[in-house]
Formats: structure tokens, C-alpha cells, sequence
């Protein structure tokens, strides 16, 4: 079907795709796995014809079934190639929300695609979109049709993605990280659609992912890429089950997976238990409506009688789906947000919080040295008692440089100057420091490759060890959740569904909610 | 440090709109130093013998219409519009810098009607109400200044406000806050260097338009008063002589040109090097 022969594309001098080999075959699902930069989407962008000016294409050829789109480094006429691709394969983004007009409603959008390729009529065109709206699970397609892209939620924005892309029933879709954006169950609803074009359509799929385990469910071959370079072909469970080479091999064990205990499982230690923090019967609100002068305040619950208790030195995971109050409850905690009702008892100096991006939790005009430092300072204006002298400042940024894996010479570096991980290792490094007794973490591995993931946890776990630390871990990944958790706490549409133990929870959870999410990763 | 440092300078090499505009800028400054101190010929001793002359190596711009030095003059009214300029901007700038956090930061009521205030100067052109403040204020290089800087703050007010509630909301100025940094040290260590490029830039564009804005109103009569001598009231009376003295309009109006083109270099190139 697509056959792709030492490809090699560079972004100036560097080699982004390196001599790759690949073939697609008719009705299959391939998927690219890698961490990121490893040149998978330049890869399906380079298929696509959709590489941006500063790419060139340095060699190979690229040939879908007899005709080329590129051949010997040059791409072939432009003509029949934009008709080959816009005709006969199609691509589906990572981004629901920006990939559709938010001016248009998504219907016209659609109707596009068909109006722009096709001679129908009006009402021809309108049954074939309403038609592909129901092929990848919409309801009401009738409403959908007249909805503007923010009336819709992430899940149905990316359904009209897919609905647009086979709307003109392709022998090929790219799909590129398309439940990445996604919730858990939307995510798996999403794979479903996929799964179904494939069977009933016949079209091929080429399934970009950095998530192993996501590709291990709907593809039915892998490869694996690195640095450009194609590392292993095969059939997924051969792939998984037996992987030839060493990378592929520390890629899957990186994957934080349910099998795998914590090592340190024994915990006879029963000491008495402390609690640190203590949440009764909290309600949380927000204003709705207008935010201008005169609007008409309206308050919203958005969390209900949330009582819970997290012990010194334990991790307590919060799984939801996004908009089921987890952010709104760590605030209130926090104290950032003040309309709330009810109790919230912490016995510990200023709890820190960890966010999830890191290239916005550092301040980008500060050195590492001076992030370090800030809490110190901030500490000592608050607290004369904890005042501290220059140099002893510095010997403590020193010594939380050393305690979260950076070499001191990072001290003087910018931001700018350091990868994703590395960024959260100081932001964990500056929550930190001032030893408070609690850490919220709020999705702090979901933006990372899974390497990186793993040795952030790690990090994790061997801090809180030393510092006798507790995390209130929140994420949408379980297999995170059960790495990191010794109790796991549920949340939907603002309410506590479900709290105990991890084992107990995975093995026999007592609601349906938990069971689904559980089942569905 | 030392191979930071290194690092930065190697920046400047092979930036050749920092290095123009700054050799232009320092021209002018120097002309404006040296101006202060010393002029080949007295700025304001008039000559009926010497009426336009045109430039020769004894008068290098030629003479006006007094029979005065017009390269003199030049020197001076050099001096008088940068200097006229540089304390508008920093004034402006430093008003826009208070008020635009402050709003922009905590926002609520107060921020609505300062907006609603800036939104009405802005809604005049600049130069018509200059106009009309110096007429409620008597003209005069000092309420020259202060008009000036009053018309000026609004766009940095806005320009300002607009960077500050965009961070305030970012991640790490949250984490700044759990810390329990207080909003002062908020608003002017953690945020404002953030918006540092930012404002450079639009400093170094309002310093143009004050040098031009200065220019138009001692044009038209308001500003600097005879026989002090500015680039603009040189130009504006220079104006009834184009035909029969060209050279008095060009020299003015060439050091106007000179004076906006090399900061306009300098600015575009330190805005290169922030990249």
C-alpha cells in the first residue's frame, strides 16, 4: 500500500527521519511508537506531503501502491500528488481544539471536505455527513451538525476529526497521538471508532503514539523508532513479548505497568499513623456567568462533600475524568480558592504543589540557582525565625541540586537551557526545599516520554522516603496511579465515588464507575 | 558565569543592526555633550551681515534667517529634543509600569476604570491633546515634558497591563505564591522581567514618537521657546524659507531622521540579541 524507502529528512543539518524503511500493507494498523523527537510525525507528515519549509527531504522515495509521491529526495508532481493526498489518505491531529475552525459550526466543516472533492448536491451532502457522524459513534448527529466546535466536548471534537478524515473513505489514515488530548474512557472510545473504520472500511491506519500500551491495543504491527531510525519491526505481541533489541526493551519496562509491584512492598512499619491533611464535608464553588462589571454573579458547585484524610508519609491517588473537580479540590486545599464550605485541616508548613507543564512552572527570567533560593527568601520574610544567611541559602540549593539528580553546574543555567524532565526535577526540587510536610503533584509525569516518566517517579518515591514526605498524586493515567498510590481516591462529577487501599480498589472495587476506569487502561 | 558571559557576547558579533544603531545613537549623543558644553558659534547671537548663507566650510549648515550658525543651533536643538524625549519615555514608562500591574495584576473595579480613562486619551490624537494641555498649562519645555508623558502613559499602561494578566496566572507565578511571596515581590521581581523584552521594545518605539510628537508641537509654536533652539522649531522656521534656503529645513529634518533611524537600529537590534 505505502511504501517507504530510505527516507531521510533534515531540519538543517539535523537528521530528523534517517534512512528509514517501511512499509504499510492494505487494511493493517502499523503503528509508530518512540519517544518524542525519535521522527515519527515527521514521518507521517513526510507521507502526507505536509513538511514544513524548513524540512528538506535529503534521499529515499515514498510510493503508494504504483504511484510515487517521492522518489530519489524529489517529490513528484504537485498536482497529482496533492490529489493523491487529499483523496486517497487523510490525517487525524492530536489537538481537537485546534485543529477545527471555531468560527464555523463543525457540520459546514465537514461538508467542506465534500464540497471541495466531490460533485453531490446539497442534500446529498448533508445525508453523507450525517451518515459519517453516526460511523464514528456521534448521537444526536442532527444537533452535532449545527454546533459551533466549543459546544462540543474533546472526545466529540476529535469524533467530527474522524468523521471529516474518512468522509471521503480513504485507503489510508494517519492518525497522529489522537487520543493524547484525551480522558481515559473517551480515549478508549476513540480507539473503538478506530478499530471499526479499520474493520468495516478497510482502510489502513498508521498509528503514531509515544503511549505503549495504547499502541499494544489497537495496532496490529509496531515500530519502534529512534533518533530517525527505525529500531525494530514486527508483529505487536512479538514485539512486546519478545523484543529484540535492548531499546525497544527498556521502552516497555519503562511503562509503568500493574504487574510490576513497588519493590519496597513490605510495610510492617505500622507506625502510628499521622494524619497531615484532614478534609470534611468541603464544598467548593466557582462564579459563572459574566466576569465583566455588571454581570450577574452565579455560584456553581463544583466539588460536594468531599471529606478524606491523607496520612504522613503516604500517597493518595486522585483519578477522574478532566472537569471532575480534581484541580478545584488541590486549589481549595491550597487555599488559592476561596468560595468554599467546610473543613480543610493541614499540619504542615505551606503545602507545595507541582504542576503538570513544565515548560510554565519555571520561571523563564530566573536562574536555577536563584529558583532554588526564592522559597528560602520567601520563607524568611514571612517567618523571621526561619531567616537564613546568603551563603547558607546557597548550600541548601547546592545540596536540593544534588537530592533530585542535577549536577551543581546546572545552578547557573536558565530554564531555557534544560529538557522537560530536567524542568521537573527543579520544580520538584523547589517544592521541596522548605521541607514542607505535604506535596500536591498534579499530573506531574503526564507531559513526559515514558523514560523520563520513570525516572521522575523514582525521584518521587525516593524523596518522599528521605523526607518523610506525602503526595496528594493526581493523574488520568492508572497505570501511574497504581505505581505511585498506596490508597487511590475516585472522583466523578465533583463527588468522592470511591476510597481505599490500591489493591483492594484494583481487585475488587466496589463501584461500577471504578471498575470501568480500571478496566478500560 | 565566565562562559555565560562569553556566551552573550558572541551574540553581538555579526549583529550589525545593534552595531549601526549604536554607533548612531552615540554620534548623537556626543553632538548632544559636546553641544551643552561648546558650539562653534553662539546659538542665539544674530548677524544681519551673515542672513542665509549657504554651507561652506565657515558655516558648515549654512546661517538662518538671524544670521545664526544653523550647525550651532543644530548641536543645541539636538540636545534640547533628546533630552525632551528621554525624560517623556521615562516618565510615560514608568507610570504605564506602576499603573498597568497594578490594574493588570489584581484587575476588579479599580482596573475597569483606569482602562475606561485610557481608552478616553486614546480615543484624541496625541498631538491634539498635548495641544490642549499646554494650553491649560502655559507652553514651556517643562509642561512640555509633563503633557507629553501624560499622552504617552496610556499606551503603556495597556501594553503592560496586557503582559501582566497574561502571567499572572502562569504556573510558576502560582508556585510563587504557595511559597508566600508577597504581591509586591510578585509584581516587580518575579513577573516584570518577564515582560522586559516586551516593553524595551515598545520603549524604544515611543521614544521615536516622542521625538517626532516634540518636533510637531514646537512646530507648531507650543513647545520650546525662541531663541532656545529644538529640531522642530528649526524645521517650523525654517518653513517660510524652503525655496530660497533649503538647506535650513534639511539639516533639522536630516538630524530628526538620523536620530529615529539609529534607534530604531538599536532597538531592533537588542531586540535580535533577546532571541
Amino acid at each position: 500500500m505505502i511504501k517507504i524507502e530510505n527516507l531521510s529528512v533534515a531540519f538543517e543539518e539535523t537528521l530528523a527521519v534517517n534512512q528509514l524503511n517501511l512499509e504499510i500493507f492494505d487494511g493493517e494498523i502499523l503503528g509508530i511508537v518512540g519517544e518524542s523527537g525519535s521522527g515519527k510525525s515527521v514521518t507521517a507528515l513526510s507521507v502526507m506531503g505536509l513538511l514544513s519549509s524548513e524540512a528538506t527531504i535529503k534521499g529515499g522515495s515514498i510510493r503508494m501502491g504504483e504511484d510515487w509521491l517521492i522518489k530519489d529526495g524529489k517529490a513528484q508532481d504537485k498536482e497529482r500528488l496533492r490529489k493523491a493526498q487529499g483523496n486517497r489518505m487523510s490525517m487525524v491531529f492530536q489537538e481537537p481544539m485546534t485543529s477545527l475552525n471555531p468560527t464555523q459550526k463543525v457540520g459546514g466543516q465537514v461538508d467542506e471536505v465534500l464540497l471541495l472533492h466531490t460533485k453531490m448536491e446539497a442534500q446529498e451532502r448533508y445525508d453523507k455527513v450525517l451518515e459519517a457522524f453516526k460511523s464514528v459513534g456521534l448521537k444526536n448527529v442532527e444537533k452535532v451538525y449545527d454546533s459551533y466546535p466549543h459546544q462540543l466536548s474533546g472526545g466529540m471534537r476529535q469524533r467530527v476529526m474522524i468523521a471529516m478524515a474518512i468522509i471521503l473513505k480513504p485507503e489510508l489514515l494517519i492518525a497522529d497521538e489522537p487520543t493524547t488530548a484525551l480522558d481515559v474512557r473517551v480515549q478508549n472510545q476513540i480507539i473503538q471508532v478506530l478499530r471499526n473504520i479499520n474493520k468495516e472500511q478497510k482502510t489502513s491506519m498508521l498509528f503514531i503514539t509515544h503511549d505503549l500500551n495504547l499502541a499494544r491495543r489497537i495496532c496490529n504491527r509496531i515500530a519502534v523508532m529512534k533518533d530517525g531510525k527505525l529500531v525494530e519491526i514486527g508483529p505487536t505481541e512479538e514485539v512486546f513479548g519478545n523484543p529484540k533489541e535492548p531499546y525497544t526493551r527498556k521502552l516497555i519496562e519503562a511503562v509503568p505497568s500493574r504487574v510490576k509491584e513497588k519493590e519496597d512492598a513490605p510495610e510492617c512499619t505500622e507506625e502510628v499513623s499521622v494524619n497531615i491533611l484532614e478534609v470534611r464535608d468541603l464544598n467548593i464553588y466557582y462564579h459563572e456567568g459574566s466576569n465583566s462589571l455588571f454581570g450577574q454573579k452565579k455560584k456553581r458547585c463544583v466539588v460536594e462533600n468531599a471529606t478524606f484524610t491523607l496520612e504522613k508519609g503516604e500517597t493518595l491517588g486522585l483519578v477522574g475524568e478532566s472537569g471532575c473537580g480534581k484541580t478545584s479540590l488541590c486549589k481549595a486545599i491550597l487555599g488559592m480558592n476561596k468560595l468554599v464550605e467546610g473543613e480543610v485541616k493541614h499540619f504542615s508548613t505551606r503545602p507545595q504543589m507541582v504542576f503538570q507543564d513544565p515548560y510554565s512552572s519555571l520561571n523563564p527570567a530566573k536562574t536555577i540557582g536563584w529558583l532554588l533560593q526564592e522559597p528560602l527568601r520567601a520563607a524568611g520574610k514571612l517567618d523571621p525565625a526561619c531567616k537564613m544567611t546568603d551563603a547558607d541559602m546557597k548550600a541548601a540549593a547546592y545540596d536540593m541540586l544534588q537530592k533530585i539528580g542535577m549536577p551543581e553546574k546546572y545552578f547557573n543555567r536558565w530554564p531555557s537551557q534544560l529538557s522537560g524532565g530536567q524542568r521537573q526535577r527543579i520544580s520538584i526540587g523547589q517544592a521541596l526545599i522548605t521541607r514542607p510536610g505535604l506535596v500536591i503533584a498534579d499530573e506531574p509525569v503526564s507531559a513526559l516520554d515514558v523514560t523520563i516518566q520513570a525516572q521522575i517517579m523514582e525521584l518521587m518515591q525516593k524523596l518522599q522516603e528521605e523526607l518523610q514526605l506525602s503526595y496528594l498524586f493526581i493523574s488520568h493515567d492508572i497505570n501511574v496511579i497504581y505505581k505511585m498510590s498506596d490508597r487511590i481516591m475516585v472522583m466523578k462529577d465533583g463527588k468522592i465515588v470511591e476510597i481505599g487501599d490500591k489493591e483492594v480498589l484494583f481487585t475488587n472495587p466496589k463501584e461500577e464507575y471504578t471498575r470501568l476506569l480500571f478496566a478500560e487502561s | 558565569m565566565k562562559a555565560l558571559i562569553k556566551d552573550y557576547l558572541k551574540n553581538f558579533k555579526g549583529n550589525r543592526y545593534f552595531w549601526a544603531g549604536l554607533v548612531m545613537t552615540l554620534m548623537i549623543l556626543l553632538i548632544a555633550v559636546v553641544g551643552y558644553f561648546w558650539t562653534p558659534y553662539s546659538t542665539t547671537e544674530m548677524s544681519a551681515t551673515e542672513r542665509f548663507q549657504a554651507p561652506s566650510f565657515r558655516h558648515l549648515f549654512g546661517t538662518d534667517n538671524f544670521g545664526r550658525d544653523i550647525f550651532s543651533r543644530v548641536m543645541k536643538g539636538i540636545g534640547t529634543t533628546v533630552f525632551i524625549s528621554s525624560l517623556v519615555v521615562i516618565l510615560s514608562g514608568a507610570a504605564g509600569i506602576v499603573i498597568g500591574a497594578l490594574t493588570g495584576y489584581f484587575g476588579g473595579i479599580v482596573d475597569e476604570i483606569v482602562m475606561r480613562i485610557t481608552d478616553a486619551i486614546n480615543g484624541f490624537p496625541s498631538i491634539l491633546l498635548g495641544l490642549v494641555m499646554i494650553t491649560l498649562m502655559g507652553s514651556g519645555s517643562h509642561n512640555l515634558i509633563v503633557s507629553l508623558a501624560i499622552v504617552f502613559t496610556p499606551s503603556y499602561v495597556r501594553i503592560v497591563r496586557s503582559e501582566f494578566i497574561k502571567l499572572r496566572d502562569a504556573d510558576y507565578i502560582k508556585r510563587a505564591r504557595l511559597m508566600g511571596v508577597g504581591h509586591i515581590r510578585i509584581l516587580f521581581v518575579h513577573i516584570l522581567p518577564n515582560i522586559f523584552s516586551v516593553f524595551w521594545a515598545s520603549m524604544m518605539i515611543g521614544f521615536n514618537n516622542a521625538i517626532l510628537a516634540e518636533s510637531g508641537m514646537s512646530y507648531l509654536g507650543i513647545g520650546v521657546q525662541p531663541p532656545d533652539a529644538s529640531l522642530g522649531k528649526m524645521l517650523s522656521d525654517a518653513q517660510g524659507y524652503l525655496m530660497t534656503a533649503p538647506w535650513y529645513a534639511l539639516s533639522p529634518g536630516l538630524a530628526i531622521v538620523w536620530i529615529v533611524l539609529g534607534f530604531s537600529l538599536l532597538s531592533e537590534g537588542i531586540r535580535r540579541l533577546q532571541e
